[in-house]
């Protein structure tokens, strides 16, 4: 019987990967380029978690994006909740190991290029549409490869996490 | 309709709910919620920081004694040799308070000097930040001028509660006057920051440069801030010209790159400016009844 706090344990389990990824980017700073994981995080808890606990944690988890990033207020969270309820509603899809990985390269590509859309609406900056298409193909391919690369760790310390607490299994939700 | 499908249906519906109170909630929401999730974050970030400068400070006691003893024979000289020229500022600051005093000029250009450690960096193409380890617990105020030693580095964005935000030199957001040096006539040129490209480093540019000036051969054009507007001093340095002048798109004036005088992407310490005094937007921007106008006189 997984507890109502769930969601908020994952939250602190999956901080330090957004943070380890946030002081990474820090090191390529110079290319302007983000290690963005924060869409592959929701795979593990959408297979498992309630849908409303799915999308507390997707909530949390896109609002500590925004915080200290200048976008639009809730773009990030607004685009992961829906991440995380479209998720939730095809389950059954995510049952193994290459569908997860493949939703981990859609998801965190797709919420990454959201952001940065969002970045460059509120961004001052001058530049065409066709230099602003290159740039987040550049930084949503980064993504997509990154959410390959993450995904496994990842969600074997989220599958930890909600063992130890005592969410069912993905195929016991089935 | 079973009940997967009855849940899946309520559960856009609630996402659409959610999306109306989120916009219709204003301001106050947005920024509690920004405040709230910005401070979960700021103690790791305290932390990392702050580990960061322990292990610097086990690699400088690492170091031999002999090391050491040089390093401060070398600062005892340099100290010696700013005494000197302290001495011969306070003469002109006399001078200056004098003559000031003389012509009834009460200047509001004051600042006190807050010194901070950079946390990390933020940068995309569309925006070029740093965090500091310095916020308002520490009298950082939004619009201050961020510098190390005399050259410019950025400017206060966001100030959280430990945490401030900085936006750099060549971030979209950053504007600044400037002077071009070795032009005689001191004509004001624009300077802001510009998208950077995936890949390739990030700049600013200089605009407004006039069509008659000539830049002096041989040597790198510093661009310097002119003080107006009251945010930055005047006198800083701001960078050099990178590559050619070349003609705006228009044709009414000339453009250039602008290299950062700091590199921007090394740098791990700087010091805050805050103004003395209420700036003139945040007097327009706060409650009259909070600012206190008797300050300036």
């Amino acid at each position: 019987m997984s507890i109502p706090w769930t969601w908020f344990f994952l939250i602190l389990a999956t901080y330090p990967w957004l943070f380890v990824a946030d002081l990474l980017s820090s090191t390529l700073a110079t290319s302007g380029l983000n290690y963005f994981i924060t869409g592959a995080t929701l795979i593990a808890p959408c297979r498992r978690l309630k849908r409303w606990q799915a999308v507390l944690f997707a909530g949390g988890v896109g609002f500590m994006f925004e915080a200290y990033r200048p976008i639009p207020d809730g773009t990030v969270a607004i685009s992961l909740i829906t991440l995380a309820i479209i998720l939730g509603n095809y389950r059954t899809y995510l049952r193994t190991t290459l569908a997860t990985m493949q939703a981990a390269v859609v998801v965190n590509a797709l919420a990454a290029i959201i952001w940065f859309s969002a970045a460059a609406y509120t961004s001052a900056a001058q530049t065409d549409i066709y230099n602003c298409i290159y740039q987040a193909a550049i930084q949503a391919t980064l993504s997509g490869i990154m959410g390959l690369i993450v995904i496994i760790p990842l969600s074997t310390t989220q599958n930890w996490v909600m063992d130890s607490i005592g969410v069912p299994s993905a195929h016991d939700l089935l | 309709m079973n009940n997967h499908q009855k849940g899946a249906k309520a559960s856009y519906i609630a996402l659409i709910a959610f999306i109306l109170i989120w916009m219709s909630g204003g301001n106050t929401l947005h920024r509690f919620t920004k405040e709230t999730f910005a401070e979960f974050q700021a103690p790791a970030l305290q932390l990392v920081s702050k580990g960061s400068d322990l292990s610097r400070y086990w690699e400088l006691k690492s170091r031999s004694n002999e090391e050491l003893i040089s390093a401060s024979r070398d600062l005892a000289r340099i100290n010696a040799a700013l005494e000197l020229r302290l001495h011969s500022m306070d003469d002109i600051r006399r001078e200056n308070a004098r003559l000031r005093e003389n012509a009834r000029y009460t200047s509001n250009s004051e600042y006190l000097t807050v010194v901070a450690r950079v946390i990390s960096r933020d940068t995309s193409s569309w925006w070029q930040k740093i965090l500091i380890r310095k916020g308002r617990n520490d009298g950082i105020r939004p619009g201050s001028p961020v510098i190390f030693s005399d050259k410019i580095i950025g400017r206060v964005s966001v100030v959280h509660l430990n945490v401030s935000e900085v936006d750099l030199i060549t971030s979209p957001a950053f504007r600044c006057t400037a002077f071009l040096v070795g032009d005689d006539k001191r004509r004001i040129v624009y300077v802001k920051g510009d998208a950077a490209n995936s890949l390739s480093p990030s700049r600013a540019k200089i605009t407004a440069i006039p069509l008659d000036y000539n830049p002096p051969l041989g040597q790198p054009i510093k661009v310097m801030t002119t003080g107006l507007g009251g945010v930055f001093p005047s006198g800083l340095i701001l960078g050099e010209v990178d590559g050619s002048i070349r003609m705006s798109n228009d044709d009414n004036y000339k453009v250039a790159d602008l290299r950062p005088a700091k590199s921007l992407d090394m740098i791990e310490e700087v010091s805050v400016l805050v103004p003395q005094y209420p700036t003139a937007s945040e007097i327009l921007l706060a409650p009259s009844e909070k600012i206190k106008l008797e300050e300036f006189k």
